[in-house]
C-alpha cells in the first residue's frame, strides 16, 4: 500500500493530529501522548465522525484525505464541503496555519463552491449571498472568536435558514471540537519543540 | 476557606441550564440514543444540554469518551488541578454555567475554595502557589492566543514542577474546554436558583 503522504505525515499511524504535529512514532512525546489511549481515540473518532466517509478503513488515512461525493448516514444536511469550509474558516480565524493547511488540502480533494472558498480565505463570508452557508461561516466565526456573545437569536437564524435541530448540533459539535483540536495541536507542537532543545 | 462565593457574576453554587431549541424527550430516545445519555453523565437523562446534544448521539459519545477520559482518568495530572484548569478557561471565555460546575469539583477535590475565589477575582493572578499560578497562566494563555504557545511556555511549567505527563493533562483539559464552553455558552443558557426575598 502507497504510504508516502502529501503533509510529511508519519507513514500508517493515521491519526490526524500526530500527522498535523508531525509526531513520529520515535519521538518521546508520541509514547507520551498514546498512554493516554482513550483520548487519542476519541479524538481521532470525532475527527472522523465530522470528515471521513464511512468505508476508509484504520491505518489507511492522511491528511487532505477525503474521498469526494461520499456521506455518512444522515449527514445529507450538511455536506462534506460545507463541514469543510467550516474548518478552514476557523482554522484562519484562529490563526492556525498546520490547521488551515490541512484543511485546505482537503478542501481541494472535496470540491469547494470557489466563491464560498474565495470569501473564508479573505475572511469575508458576511459578504456572501443570503444562503445557509453563508449563516453557517457567521455562526462559526461568532463562536470561535466570540463566544461568550451567543444568543439564542443566532440559532434562530440558523433555523431560519432552512437547518433542521440536528443539523445545528452537528454544526455546533464540529465548530466546538474544532477549538479543541486547533489548541491539542499548538500545544503538542510547543510541546515537540520544546522536547526537542 | 468554605461557603458561598458570588464574584462579578461567577458563582460556585449549583446552577441549572436550559437548551434554547428542542431537546430530545428521553421517553421517546432510540435505544442508541438512550446507551450514550447512560455513558455521558450519570445525570444526562434530566439534563438538557445532554437531551440537546443527543440529537447527534454519535458526536456525543466521543465527546462525553474524551471529556470523561481527559477528566477522570487516573494518574498524572492530580484531578484537582486538571479542575482548576477548566475553571480557569471557563472564566477567561465567560462561562458561568460551566466555571459553577469546575469550581465546585475543584473544592470537592482540593478540600478548599481559596483558589475558586481568586479565578473569579483575578484568574491572571490566580493561584495560592507557583504551580497553580502556572497552571492558570498556561490555561490563559492557550484559551486566548493558542498559536503564541512555545517552547518557553513549556519551560515554565516545567520549572514549576509539572512532568511532561502532567503538562499533556493539563494541555488536554485546558482544550476540552474550549469545546465544552462554546457548546454552554451558544446552544442555553444557565437557569439561577431563586432568591430569597426577590
Amino acid at each position: 500500500m502507497e504510504k508516502t503522504t502529501t503533509a510529511g505525515a508519519p507513514a500508517g499511524t493515521g491519526d490526524v493530529i500526530d500527522a498535523i504535529v508531525g509526531l513520529q512514532a520515535s519521538d518521546p512525546l508520541h509514547a507520551t501522548r498514546h498512554a493516554r489511549k482513550k483520548v487519542v481515540d476519541a479524538t481521532q473518532a470525532s475527527y472522523d465522525l465530522f470528515f471521513r466517509p464511512g468505508d476508509v478503513r484504520p491505518g489507511d488515512v492522511r491528511p487532505g484525505h477525503v474521498r469526494p461525493g461520499r456521506v455518512r448516514p444522515g449527514d445529507a444536511g450538511l455536506p462534506l464541503a460545507e463541514r469543510l469550509l467550516v474548518a478552514l474558516h476557523a482554522s484562519l480565524l484562529s490563526g492556525s496555519d498546520a490547521l488551515a493547511r490541512h484543511y485546505r488540502a482537503a478542501l481541494a480533494e472535496a470540491g469547494a463552491d470557489p466563491q464560498a472558498l474565495a470569501a473564508v480565505e479573505a475572511g469575508c463570508e458576511a459578504d456572501l449571498p443570503a444562503t445557509r452557508l453563508r449563516e453557517m461561516l457567521l455562526f462559526t466565526r461568532k463562536l470561535i472568536l466570540r463566544p461568550v456573545e451567543g444568543d439564542e437569536a443566532a440559532l434562530r437564524r440558523l433555523k431560519d435558514a432552512g437547518m433542521a435541530t440536528p443539523d445545528i448540533v452537528t454544526l455546533a459539535q464540529l465548530v466546538a471540537f474544532l477549538s479543541y483540536q486547533i489548541r491539542l495541536a499548538a500545544g503538542l507542537a510547543a510541546m515537540k519543540a520544546w522536547g526537542s532543545q | 476557606m468554605s461557603g458561598i462565593i458570588d464574584i462579578n457574576g461567577y458563582t460556585n453554587q449549583t446552577l441549572d441550564w436550559k437548551a434554547w431549541l428542542d431537546v430530545v424527550d428521553p421517553a421517546c430516545a432510540t435505544p442508541e440514543q438512550t446507551a450514550v445519555l447512560e455513558m455521558s453523565h450519570p445525570k444526562a437523562k434530566v439534563s438538557d444540554y445532554y437531551l440537546f446534544l443527543v440529537h447527534q448521539p454519535e458526536i456525543l459519545r466521543q465527546r462525553s469518551e474524551a471529556f470523561n477520559a481527559i477528566m477522570y482518568a487516573p494518574g498524572g495530572l492530580p484531578r484537582a488541578e486538571r479542575e482548576l484548569s477548566s475553571t480557569v478557561v471557563s472564566r477567561i471565555n465567560g462561562c458561568v454555567y460551566c466555571a459553577s460546575v469546575h469550581a465546585q469539583r475543584f473544592e470537592q477535590l482540593a478540600k478548599r475554595n481559596d483558589t475558586v475565589a481568586q479565578v473569579f477575582s483575578d484568574p491572571r493572578s490566580a493561584g495560592v502557589n507557583q504551580r497553580e499560578q502556572a497552571i492558570a497562566r498556561f490555561s490563559i494563555k492557550l484559551t486566548e492566543a493558542p498559536n503564541d504557545i512555545g517552547p518557553d511556555d513549556m519551560r515554565a511549567l516545567h520549572d514549576a514542577g509539572l512532568s511532561r505527563d502532567e503538562i499533556l493533562d493539563l494541555l488536554h483539559a485546558a482544550s476540552i474546554f474550549a469545546w465544552a464552553n462554546r457548546l454552554m455558552l451558544n446552544l442555553g443558557e444557565p437557569v439561577f436558583p431563586e432568591q430569597p426575598g426577590l
